[in-house]
């Protein structure tokens, strides 16, 4: 169990000005504090527009979050010059975080509405279609059970099969293709496209998804795996966190499993 | 049917609605007029009231407080005013609202002006049935209820294409310190364009908010250099790249402000541009705002049982950050936080975490948390505190049981505050008062 300030982790937050539109800074705040309540050093580097990529290096985990349609065209410029760089964190096992836009960009393309057809980052091996705007947005609470989180790194770290909470709200389907993971399995709400009932998706320490709410602070133990996986990444050895008092969240949760009819 | 049939008819929906107590009428007896003859609105102005003069008031926020400081200013120098109800701002509440102030035998209405106030997405279509408004004020673009409205920018182009269609019968107000706002001016051609903003660096704020919206150039997308910052992103700003800056101000201050908060010093002097451009008197103007009473459930005071209670409308990031603000300027120490996720609220709350409560959480010493989402609020508070300590807030769902506890802990003196969301501030009313509203 670790109580002190032995260990520190550095949080790169890409874009903390333009990706951050439906409460994401909630998920920098969810890791931000549960790193200090537990005595761990931890600092958030804000990479906006134009930033040096040679600090992405130094980050012991990125996240990234989604944004509205012109800001995101803005990024996608600035990103597309340090694809380089942050493919190889990715394939590194740098531990992140990407959640709708963000997650969208790592893909091959991102196809508009209109059938325009933007190039993504290429990193992950999936893309994303706006079906047109008279296909509804996928909105609404959302639900997800995760059983292959396990394994994903350390022979020692293990997660148990835990249900992910959320809210979504995208025009965008994302498909996977074979050399890529869902992060988990859709029980109530749409997921990665409404249809094959995949949500998010996993590639070595990344992690895409769709789920706002945001979704670290309703999910603390998704929010606690990130922490550990840096940590051991960075340290080299396996660590186990000190518990923390998460019955808040457990009540914020089951709030919401309540309204989705299911169990947690 | 002619629409003098559908007066008759709508009247009397509004006459049965209230006589079993289903709500006033605000939305409904529109909707049916709207399903009878889709061009009511249209007709009814066109055929025989080409005399009324329409205001349409849009933006995010300060809608229904503009609203009501225009009606009251008009009022106070003799005109005849209406205004749809607070919240029915769909074409179904502006129908119902025409309906509701048409005689019933001549179907005409008889009042000097109409002021509505538009839902984001309703404005271009409202503008396709009020062609030539008389006045058209915007006063912001905030990100609000993403599920619902969409993003800013999808707003912002629907809107300015709708506005685009305005000549010159119409006089558009417009917020010059919200870029996205002002850079609307661009599209008119030939309409009146009067501009308000702020002026005062002693109103600035020090760093820009977290949920700020418009940091980069509507023209060109640079980022935009601000020289003073008022709130979120409303400022006087300049774009160094492409020269796009903010227009000359034609108003920036009052002798009088009637509500607190810098976000009612832009309703306030949005409000007075227009009785300007009306042409009514100086002096009617400051003393119709001197007996101004705000809106219900925006800085409303009420008094439970010797307490006093206020009650902020806190509806997206920015509406809680400013009403954070305000109360904490008024050294606030009792605080109950009422989140809702229904339709009028959005029903994603992921917002919370953009409002800026780290910077004030510290300040109050009893803090009650309530609503649908009152778990979701919870999370929240306990992540903005700079060390975990329990004893900080009570949670209650039940929201009578809040108001009551939240009451009891408030010392005599001392006032309530009560930051709640749309539906929420409703609930808090009918309990408080006992009465519904909508």
């Amino acid at each position: 169990m670790i109580h002190n300030t032995k260990y520190s982790l550095t949080i790169g937050w890409l874009y903390p000005e333009l990706m951050s539109t439906y409460g994401d800074r909630g998920n920098i705040i969810a890791l931000q504090k549960r790193c200090e309540w537990r005595g761990i050093n931890i600092e958030v580097k804000r990479l906006d527009i134009g930033f040096d990529q040679k600090i992405l290096t130094t980050c012991d985990m990125l996240f990234m979050g989604g944004a509205q349609d012109q800001q995101q065209k803005i990024v996608a410029e600035d990103l597309q010059k340090k694809s380089e760089a942050l493919k190889k964190m990715i394939d590194n096992g740098i531990p992140g975080l990407y959640i709708c836009g963000a997650y969208q960009f790592l893909g091959k393309y991102y196809k508009e509405a209109g059938g325009k057809i933007i190039k993504g980052l290429d990193i992950l091996d999936l893309y994303t279609e706006h079906p047109g705007t008279k296909f509804a947005r996928l909105i609404g609470n959302i639900a997800v059970k995760v059983s292959n989180l396990r394994g994903v790194t350390h022979a020692t770290y293990e997660v148990n099969v835990q249900t992910l909470i959320g809210f979504e709200n995208h025009g965008g389907r994302t498909y996977l293709g074979k050399n890529i993971k869902p992060l988990g399995k859709v029980i109530k709400g749409f997921g990665n496209n409404g249809a094959d009932k995949t949500e998010g998706a996993i590639y070595k320490n990344s992690f895409g998804s769709y789920l706002h709410g945001p979704i670290l602070p309703k999910n603390p133990s998704f929010a606690d795996s990130l922490i550990k996986l840096a940590l051991e990444k960075k340290y080299g050895s396996p660590i186990n966190l000190s518990p923390l008092d998460d019955s808040l969240e457990t009540l914020a949760r089951k709030s919401i499993a309540k309204r989705l009819s299911i169990e947690l | 049917m002619t629409n003098a049939l559908l007066i008759f008819l709508g009247k009397f929906i509004i006459f049965i609605s209230r006589l079993f107590n289903l709500g006033n009428g605000s939305t409904w007896p529109g909707h049916i007029a709207l399903l009878i003859n889709k061009n009511f609105i249209k007709d009814l102005l066109i055929t025989n009231n080409q005399k009324l003069k329409t205001i349409l008031i849009a933006g995010t926020n300060g809608k229904t407080t503009t609203g009501k400081l225009v009606q009251t200013i008009l009022e106070r120098s003799g005109k005849k005013v209406f205004q749809n109800t607070a919240g029915a701002n769909l074409l179904n509440g502006i129908a119902s609202s025409l309906l509701l102030h048409s005689d019933i035998l001549s179907a005409r209405i008889n009042y000097d002006f109409a002021i509505f106030e538009i839902d984001e997405n309703t404005l271009p279509l409202i503008l396709k049935e009020i062609k030539n408004p008389d006045f058209v004020i915007i006063l912001n673009l905030f990100r609000d209820q993403l599920d619902r409205y969409g993003e800013v920018n999808t707003i912002s182009k629907k809107w300015s294409d709708a506005l685009g269609k305005l000549d010159e019968r119409t006089t558009l107000i417009l917020n010059a310190d919200d870029p996205q706002v002002a850079s609307l001016r661009l599209h008119p051609k030939g309409v009146n364009t009067k501009f308000f903003g702020l002026n005062d660096k002693s109103l600035a704020t020090s760093e820009k908010q977290h949920a700020a919206d418009s940091n980069y150039c509507p023209k060109c997308g640079s980022k935009l250099h601000y020289s003073a910052v008022y709130y979120s992103h409303l400022g006087n700003w300049t774009c160094l790249k492409c020269n796009n800056t903010r227009p000359k101000l034609d108003i920036s201050t009052s002798s009088v402000f009637p509500l607190l908060g810098v976000y009612n010093r832009y309703n306030t002097i949005a409000a007075i541009l227009l009785a300007q451009e009306v042409g009514i008197s100086k002096n009617k103007i400051i003393s119709a705002l001197k007996d101004f009473q705000p809106a219900f459930g925006r800085q409303e005071t009420l008094s439970i049982n010797g307490k006093k209670v206020q009650i902020f409308l806190s509806k997206n990031p920015t509406s809680l950050n400013e009403s954070l603000k305000t109360i904490s300027d008024l050294k606030a120490k009792n605080l109950l936080l009422v989140l809702n996720d229904r339709i009028p609220d959005g029903r994603d709350v992921s917002w919370i975490w953009d409002v800026d409560f780290e910077d004030y959480i510290d300040e109050f010493s009893n803090i009650v948390i309530s609503g649908d989402r009152t778990y979701d609020m919870a999370l929240r508070i306990k992540y903005s505190q700079p060390i975990i300590h329990d004893s900080l807030f009570i949670i209650q769902e039940d929201l009578r049981k809040a108001i009551a506890m939240s009451l009891e802990k408030t010392p005599k003196p001392e006032i309530l505050y009560i930051l709640p969301t749309y539906s929420a501030m409703l609930e808090v009313r009918k309990i408080l008062t006992g009465r519904r509203i909508l």
